[in-house]
């Protein structure tokens, strides 16, 4: 449990008083207030674009005359931009944004060089939106999670190299030198990104794999997304909030290095296994089955450390909007992890391959485990990079309410859905049109679902340039607001 | 674990091994195929796809056709053959000219590896691409009518012009005419086919046990 000491000591060295730590953290806060302020900004606007694009590409499927004479508007075109922005835009900004202030906080010094991490987080940011256009105008690679056209390339990773570089002069200027599992998983995704990233493009783009290896690739990296850069991000958030929001330390931390290496090994292959009856040799299909099977080995871990440590303070869950968001966030993670492991398995693929299931699990492991521990870690972080209150609680609630309402039809829609549509497609001789007549209830499930998500997305861009815009009320120009209890920073240990 | 370079050396680790078993092996081992060359079938195998059809082959990568439609066939399972989308399983070798390959991962509407087999007729393709609802009825489907120009008659009707249903008519005087990427894309439709046979490729139970019996025959 030391580490979770050192972790708590290393945000205040002493306990003469809280105007004394939060002393220091402001300093701390303020050194990154610019560049993570635009960072937020970013992830914040990329939300509601992303769930606009994927509230129309879900309205196509059931009503394909929607918006149907422009032609930079095809299924086709606003789909992968849907994915991307989600991906790129939103969650990769949101989870960086978090791993930022992390570092910083738990490094427990003044980070320098902001205005570096600005520049090439705007850079990055630009790259989204040239690769949004390019698909608009017809350049879209066909590989998933991966259709930005080639030339935007190169600016993404030349500016992830950028971002990366700055994290780990960050973590290397920590001041508290033993390291908290948050740490660790932040370093795991700013270096798996960069490989994982440079691999694909040079065996899809530069120097291409022969045709059916190109699918090997790209379900690899696909999966490899998720595994390596998202959940990893995630994670490092939830290590970090939990302490902090509940007061206590992370139920059976000692476990936390088991947890790590073994998701790192099984999750860098899990995406072999969407391959199942592909034209690639079969057992590197079953390698991957066996690795998303065994992604059930951490995500147990996970789901007694996040569960033991949330259920255990659960009256505070209702009382703080971080914490509501987590708890959403860690079941949304358990059922993705339960679909992925028992989805990947030879008999269900037999049911759901190439259904629309597995997009309802993606959907389910972005909106739901990412966006929702994002998002509440944004809620932890803004009011005290900003020194405010939030304009309006409601607002925080309409969103935790609008998202979680959102994702459950979601999942019914895409999960259930595409279970049923699997059975239809891959179990019968069913004529397609009657299982496109079938599946309309379910496409419209889905775009329900968006759009509660959509009214989510609004109140939390509101809520966040609210709170940005406005001026700082007296009380919280000449206090300190954040007043946070000795028993937030210091746990039994 | 309190040292950046041991984390970055443990995962570098990991992710290189991890790399080299399933992505590298397999590409060292069997992703370095050559056609063949069987007179019999017609030449080179695969039979590539040329001129127009290459074109089209941009047209369905820019509209983003592959978010929806699939191009391989599965024999172990599933109903693919019975659907008549296919004789037998899609192997590594079929796709050995098609950078980017546009093999798909979603099968909103049918499989497409053989549609230039099941519809052998370009009008078909034109009004569908055109309205779906006019040959499919019921189907989601987008419309492309942004692939077409309706214009006013000028002298004769163009011999090019859509044949459409009455009730799909455009007003009198006018004609729905093809754009060439239309043209381009019915081309790559009608070229999606796999018209020869490959050792390596499994077929349904039925055909395998059947091509046995007459190899034990032969042999005896």
């Amino acid at each position: 449990m030391n580490l979770i000491g050192n972790l708590c000591s290393s945000l205040c060295s002493n306990l003469e008083g809280d105007a004394k730590n939060r002393e220091a953290q402001r300093t701390i806060d303020a050194a990154i207030r610019f560049p993570l302020l635009s960072i937020f900004k970013a992830s914040i606007v990329w939300m509601l674009i992303a769930t606009v694009f994927g509230l129309i590409a879900s309205i196509k499927l059931h009503t394909p005359g929607f918006i149907e004479e422009c032609q930079y508007m095809t299924y086709g075109k606003v789909e992968p931009i849907f994915w991307n922005t989600l991906i790129y835009g939103w969650l990769f900004n949101a989870g960086l944004g978090c791993a930022v202030f992390l570092l910083a906080r738990i490094g427990g010094t003044p980070l320098k060089q902001g205005v570096f991490l600005t520049i090439t987080t705007v850079i990055w940011n630009l790259a989204v939106v040239i690769g949004v256009v390019g698909i608009i105008l017809g350049d879209q690679l066909p590989y998933k999670w991966l259709e930005f056209p080639s030339y935007t390339a190169p600016i993404l990773f030349i500016s992830f190299l950028g971002i990366g570089l700055w994290c780990a002069m960050a973590f290397r200027a920590r001041v508290q030198r033993t390291t908290y599992a948050s740490q660790w998983w932040i370093l795991t995704a700013l270096f798996s990104f960069a490989w994982i990233y440079s691999a694909a493009q040079i065996m899809l783009v530069c120097s291409p794999a022969q045709g059916a290896f190109q699918t090997l690739v790209s379900a690899w990296y696909a999966e490899n997304v998720f595994g390596l850069l998202i959940a990893p991000l995630a994670f490092a958030t939830i290590y970090y909030l939990i302490p902090k929001t509940l007061g206590i330390a992370v139920v059976g931390y000692r476990y936390t290095g088991i947890a790590f290496w073994s998701w790192i090994l099984f999750a860098s292959v899990a995406g072999t296994a969407k391959m199942v009856n592909g034209p690639i040799p079969v057992w590197v299909a079953s390698v991957g089955v066996i690795a998303t099977f065994g992604l059930l080995l951490p995500t147990t871990t996970f789901s007694i450390q996040f569960l033991g440590s949330l259920l255990s303070r659960f009256s505070k869950i209702w009382d703080t909007a971080s914490a509501r968001f987590l708890i959403a966030g860690v079941l949304s993670f358990i059922v993705t992890m339960l679909f992925k492991s028992f989805g990947a398995l030879r008999g269900s693929q037999e049911v759901v391959q190439f259904s629309i299931f597995e997009s309802g699990v993606n959907q389910l492991a972005l909106f739901g485990f990412a966006g929702m521990v994002f998002t509440g870690a944004s809620y932890f972080i803004l009011p005290r990079l900003l020194n405010k209150e939030f304009p309006s609680p409601t607002l925080v609630d309409l969103q935790f309410w609008a998202h979680g309402m959102g994702l459950v039809l979601l999942c019914i829609g895409s999960i259930s859905g595409g279970i049923q549509q699997g059975e239809l497609i891959n179990g019968s001789t069913a004529d397609m049109l009657a299982v496109v007549n079938t599946m309309r209830s379910s496409y419209f499930l889905a775009s329900t679902g968006l759009s509660f998500i959509l009214v989510g997305a609004i109140a939390y861009n509101v809520t966040f340039f609210w709170m940005l815009l406005s001026a700082r009320s007296k009380k919280e120009a000449s206090t300190s607001l954040i007043e946070e209890a000795p028993e937030l920073e210091y746990t039994a240990s | 674990m309190n040292r950046g370079p041991f984390i970055f050396l443990g995962v570098f680790t990991i992710l290189s091994l991890t790399w080299a078993l399933v992505i590298n092996k397999p590409i060292q081992e069997t992703g370095h195929l050559s056609p063949i060359f069987d007179a019999e079938q017609g030449g080179r195998l695969p039979i590539g796809i040329k001129g127009g059809a290459a074109q089209g082959k941009l047209v369905y990568q820019e509209f983003g056709c592959i978010a929806c439609h699939t191009q391989q066939v599965r024999v172990a399972a599933g109903f693919d053959l019975e659907r008549g989308w296919g004789e037998r399983q899609s192997v590594a070798r079929d796709y050995l000219d098609e950078t980017p390959v546009l093999i798909g991962n979603s099968r909103l509407g049918p499989d497409l590896s053989n549609v230039g087999k099941r519809q052998t007729d370009a009008s078909w393709h034109m009004l569908h691409f055109y309205n779906p609802d006019i040959t499919s009825k019921g189907s989601n489907m987008p419309a492309m009518p942004f692939l077409f120009e309706t214009r006013e008659i000028v002298g004769e009707a163009t011999s090019r012009a859509l044949k459409l249903p009455a009730e799909y008519a455009v007003a009198d005087g006018y004609e729905v005419i093809p754009s060439r990427k239309a043209e381009a894309l019915v081309a790559y439709m009608k070229s999606l086919k796999v018209t020869y046979d490959l050792k390596e490729a499994p077929k349904s139970n039925d055909v395998m046990s059947e091509e046995l019996s007459v190899a034990l025959e032969n042999a005896k």
